[in-house]
């Protein structure tokens, strides 16, 4: 192959990856008026017991779901649910594949500095369950920050920041999703998971002769909001208004998902 | 390239004396190392099995598969099957589709003028050289964005008549999803495309440039040469490597699950979520995939016999 024609075989593979990094047209009209001339509200989210999860039918239940039903209801369209994986949902609400994360999106500055969140239409916190064989003699919490200490968590959650500036010196390993993360603590190969909360105690509660609560309070109390694309600002006041509106119903909701097990019939034993 | 290509009736090569006596297809000497591969394996099981704590509890993952209607009582595919269903329809109409991509890129690739080995080639280089997960995610957030929106699949496919959209559901899967379903396929399509391209490039080259000369010089016009003489030699030379693609896009098409395409390994990570029975549904998933490309290998090796004797 000749040098000019090498370079123009360069050139046009450059010219090519240039035109497709070139930003997707902003799209002007608010967010809401979208909404409501398609009919439908499109909301993405990721499996997270007990936010959303399947029953045993396949149909999506829980919190999360429950919101975004009432949600859409509420502004007189259909509801279209559309799961997504975890790692990629915020490049994707950005590219326009849905309205509105409502997925327990833990409100961070990191993520606010690429989406908008509402206020928190939901409080929760960060658990621990930690391994009886391993972590039994470790002291809570500081005998935790040491090289020898192996914690787990879902990439991309919040909690795995957590335990990077709670415990700098412990070792982080990170997995797709939270089961082969806990499952890892429980086959003892690593010491503590963090996870959101009522997580870590359901998975104490299934394992007790694996796994032990090395502390009975929330680690870090957390704040979940919706996330929008940036520069919706009318939109965004809308939501934050439905959210202070339905401040008692969405406290229901969430004792309901999260403080009890009634739901548990509806889905596959733990 | 000669030296790949198993041997074939016909060939040149003449054919091989029988055996004066046929000896038993198996010695103790073979028992005897298959003994000692299955006691390597039982050990390996059983360690495995002390360091893995793991109880295995298989009837929460059976209801994802089938499920019984509570209303009707009858049964009715839960999400692993429809998960499945998505990844053949992928699985099918991606191998349709990367191979008239390859078909066409690899005659550009051959082809005289500069500009159409440039396009083919700077197509090739660009998704050869990138891995497999980035390309998946660049294809679908700066690619497939721009111009998936503005074909709004799904609102021209309510407009159709019911009869067409019952057999576009059976062709291509529920209309909700046709979206999600298009990108996937896209997507992969036009990954596995280059490595067809490849493939169809190589066979073309490697037909020796006599054949296409003695066909001019019978009086054969160009195009006749290419469609009778050069293209199915070269095609017939490319089958085995074929289907090792085809086998590969199968595999590769749970990629696209990255990107929320709702095949087999997406449900199998929403039924892993929910029922929190994590080896159980990848030992399914895998078997299950496994049985695919299994059948899909035999079978492709059924048609290579059949063509190397109908030579």
């Amino acid at each position: 192959m000749s040098i000019r024609r090498f370079l123009s075989v360069c050139a046009l593979t450059l010219l090519g990856a240039l035109s497709a990094l070139s930003p997707a047209q902003a799209q002007q009209d608010p967010l809401l008026e979208t909404i409501k001339k398609r009919g439908k509200l499109q909301v993405g989210f990721s499996s997270f017991v007990p936010w959303a999860m399947r029953d045993k039918q396949g149909q999506w239940v829980g919190f999360e779901i429950d919101v975004s039903t009432k949600l859409a209801q509420d502004l007189g369209v259909q509801l279209e649910l559309i799961p997504t994986a975890w790692d990629a949902i915020i490049p994707s609400l950005i590219a326009g594949k849905f309205d509105l994360i409502i997925g327990g999106m833990t409100i961070t500055p990191a993520r606010q500095e690429q989406i908008d969140f509402t206020s928190a239409y939901s409080t929760s916190g960060q658990g621990i369950a930690a391994s009886r064989q391993l972590a039994s003699q470790l002291k809570w919490p500081e005998g935790y920050n040491s090289p020898n200490v192996t914690f787990t968590c879902r990439r991309g959650v919040a909690g795995c920041r957590t335990v990077e500036e709670k415990w700098p010196k412990a070792t982080l390993r990170q997995f797709d999703d939270d089961a082969m993360a806990f499952q890892e603590v429980i086959n003892g190969n690593a010491h503590a998971v963090i996870s959101s909360e009522p997580k870590p105690s359901f998975f104490t509660l299934a394992n007790p002769g694996k796994l032990f609560k090395p502390a009975a309070e929330n680690v870090v109390n957390t704040y979940e909001g919706f996330g929008l694309r940036k520069g919706n600002p009318a939109s965004l006041a809308n939501f934050n208004g439905w959210i202070t509106k339905n401040q008692a119903w969405l406290k229901q909701r969430h004792e309901y998902w999260f403080r009890t097990q009634d739901w548990a019939a509806q889905v596959p034993k733990l | 390239m000669r030296e790949n290509i198993p041997d074939q009736p016909g060939s040149l090569i003449a054919p091989r004396p029988a055996p004066p006596e046929r000896k038993l297809p198996w010695g103790r000497l073979d028992a005897f190392w298959l003994l000692l591969i299955a006691a390597l394996l039982a050990a390996g099981a059983l360690r495995a099995q002390g360091a893995f704590s793991y109880e295995w509890n298989w009837s929460s993952v059976w209801p994802y598969i089938i499920k019984t209607d509570p209303k009707t009582g009858q049964w009715a595919p839960n999400l692993l099957v429809q998960g499945l269903l998505t990844t053949l329809r992928l699985a099918l109409w991606g191998m349709a589709l990367a191979l008239a991509i390859g078909l066409l890129m690899g005659w550009m690739r051959n082809h005289p003028r500069l500009l159409l080995r440039l396009i083919s080639a700077s197509y090739v280089m660009t998704v050869r050289n990138i891995p497999p997960v980035v390309f998946v995610f660049v294809f679908v957030y700066f690619i497939a964005s721009q111009f998936m929106p503005s074909l709004a699949l799904d609102q021209r496919l309510s407009e159709l008549p019911a009869s067409a959209q019952e057999v576009l559901a059976v062709l291509f899967g529920p209309a909700a999803l046709i979206n999600n379903f298009f990108l996937g396929l896209v997507c992969l399509s036009v990954f596995s495309g280059a490595y067809v391209t490849e493939i169809v490039r190589a066979g073309l080259q490697a037909v020796p440039p006599g054949q296409a000369e003695a066909a001019r010089s019978l009086g054969m016009s160009e195009g006749d040469s290419l469609r009778f003489v050069v293209w199915p030699q070269a095609l017939r030379q490319v089958l085995p490597a074929l289907s090792g693609q085809f086998i590969q896009l199968i595999k590769d098409s749970s990629l696209v699950s990255l990107v929320s395409i709702q095949e087999l390994t997406f449900m199998a990570q929403d039924v892993q979520v929910s029922t929190q029975r994590v080896f159980e549904v990848f030992v399914l998933t895998a078997a299950v995939y496994f049985c695919i490309c299994f059948v899909l290998s035999q079978s492709l090796a059924y048609l290579e016999r059949r063509h190397a004797r109908a030579r």
